[in-house]
């Protein structure tokens, strides 16, 4: 019954009082959360820290939820802005300050995964992560949110607090990148 | 286009091994949902027992406490008060006017208070007037055509007036330690409107106080008490006759009298009492200081 109850039917009931809904509502999104801090701050100890403190915010929030979007789109959002916070602590403050350049946003054709990747899903599970990794942040956050959290790009924009358009491109080019990775012959 | 998911890459990322929050991260986290539930769920009204229960419940239990100590306290001080009242041998008792005020009026009060004797000519009056009556007490035989049951008591107005003139101060401390002393059960105090159409025996109770011997007309009264007494324990009258304070005091408390009148340079009392003391306790070891 629980699970198949909506995220947001099971934020509600918590706010009421009942645990068991938030220990579900848990269980649905743990690890695409962990997932996606662990890969934007790339260190088990802070994205430890920085999900145990998400999930804090949203018991301490359980009173003032309202069902105004998406459960996920409203959990990411928090998380961006706990990584805002943690990046300004952190001293790079410039991490997601448009990076990108003008010419980043021009649009990139996608390069063709290669065939051999394709076969050797080990080898590509490799190189993509290598390649998340140095993806810019803000981009690699929107590629993150919409694997992780399967946001759509108006909810990637809503959840890191930039246009539509922005986030579009945040997408775009870091796709691009991804498959570019893949594509090259080691 | 571009914003439809790239299922090729997306399948690519999945099969790499997701990463998992450590086990104490997990627990941390649904702990604390947990007693946030929990506080959300609370009514008010267990709140405020929680918050108030523990004070309260010491605040009773020092309240019960004091209480009981100084119950315990004023029955011990009422206990030495009515020691030294009890009369000696050729002294006259002392009547209390006030009563005693204590917790425990069963064990002080006398069990039911003596009945001045009835004028003879009331009771010459009262033979040829008992008619046969009904009343609504006696409704066993309402209706009957019988007799009610009634009480041979006098009924005239002179009588019971007479009564409540003749009627002894309400305390006689001897009868209580008496009472205490386990050789007279305790009865219950009876109101004095009951009591003047309650069934009287014939004899006068043999609670007559000793203490208040000016109340009793009957010189002869104390001694029906020590008989009274000495029939359900055994001690001759003659001896409680000539110590009544045998039957209260220990024979530790009165050795400490005997030394007591001693510094008080009373020295013949003295060795009177501590004859008595070896009359009634032969057998027992005197301290050195009492030869």
């Amino acid at each position: 019954m629980t699970s198949e109850a909506s995220d947001e039917d099971l934020m509600l009931r918590y706010g009421k009082g009942d645990a068991r809904a938030f220990e579900a509502l848990y269980r649905r999104h743990r690890l695409p959360l962990y997932r996606f801090l662990l890969r934007q701050v790339g260190n088990a100890a802070t994205a430890e820290e920085l999900f145990q403190d998400l999930w804090m915010r949203v018991v301490n929030s359980r009173g003032r939820y309202e069902v105004r979007a998406k459960f996920t789109s409203w959990i990411y959002a928090i998380a961006h802005n706990r990584l805002m916070d943690f990046y300004r602590a952190d001293g790079r403050a410039s991490f997601l300050s448009h990076e990108e350049s003008e010419s980043v946003l021009e649009d990139t054709p996608a390069a063709e995964i290669s065939a051999d990747l394709r076969l050797d899903r080990k080898r590509a599970v490799e190189r993509l992560l290598a390649a998340l990794g140095e993806l810019p942040g803000a981009q690699r956050e929107a590629f993150l949110l919409q694997q992780e959290g399967e946001l759509s790009v108006e909810e990637i924009a809503a959840a890191t607090g930039v246009s539509r358009e922005t986030a579009k491109s945040r997408l775009r080019y870091a796709v691009a990148k991804l498959r570019a990775s893949l594509g090259k012959e080691s | 286009m571009i914003e439809q998911r790239d299922e090729e890459l997306s399948r690519i990322y999945r099969d790499a091994e997701g990463p998992r929050p450590p086990q104490r991260v997990d627990d941390n986290i649904l702990a604390a949902s947990q007693r946030v539930a929990g506080l959300a769920r609370r009514p008010g009204g267990i709140g405020f027992a929680r918050r108030w229960g523990v004070p309260v419940a010491l605040a009773a239990t020092v309240l019960v406490t004091s209480t009981l100590a100084l119950m315990v306290y004023e029955r011990q001080s009422g206990l030495d008060a009515i020691a030294p009242q009890v009369p000696r041998a050729g002294r006259p008792a002392k009547v209390s006017p006030a009563g005693p005020k204590r917790a425990d009026p069963p064990a002080v009060l006398p069990p039911i208070a003596p009945a001045p004797p009835i004028p003879p000519d009331a009771m010459r009056r009262d033979q040829p007037q008992q008619y046969p009556v009904e009343t609504g007490a006696s409704s066993g035989g309402l209706g009957t055509g019988r007799p009610a049951f009634v009480p041979e008591v006098p009924r005239t107005a002179e009588v019971l007036r007479q009564r409540e003139e003749a009627k002894p101060a309400p305390v006689a401390p001897a009868p209580a330690a008496n009472i205490r002393a386990g050789t007279i059960p305790p009865q219950p105090p009876v109101p004095d409107a009951q009591r003047a159409f309650d069934v009287q025996p014939p004899i006068r109770p043999v609670q007559a106080p000793a203490a208040a011997p000016e109340a009793s007309p009957r010189p002869d009264s104390r001694m029906r008490i020590q008989s009274a007494i000495s029939g359900s324990t055994g001690i001759r009258a003659t001896e409680l006759s000539a110590n009544p304070t045998a039957t209260e005091r220990t024979p530790e408390k009165w050795l400490e009298d005997i030394r007591k009148l001693r510094l008080e340079g009373k020295m013949a009392e003295a060795d009177r009492e501590l004859a008595e003391f070896k009359k009634r306790y032969p057998d027992f070891r005197l301290p050195e200081d009492l030869p």
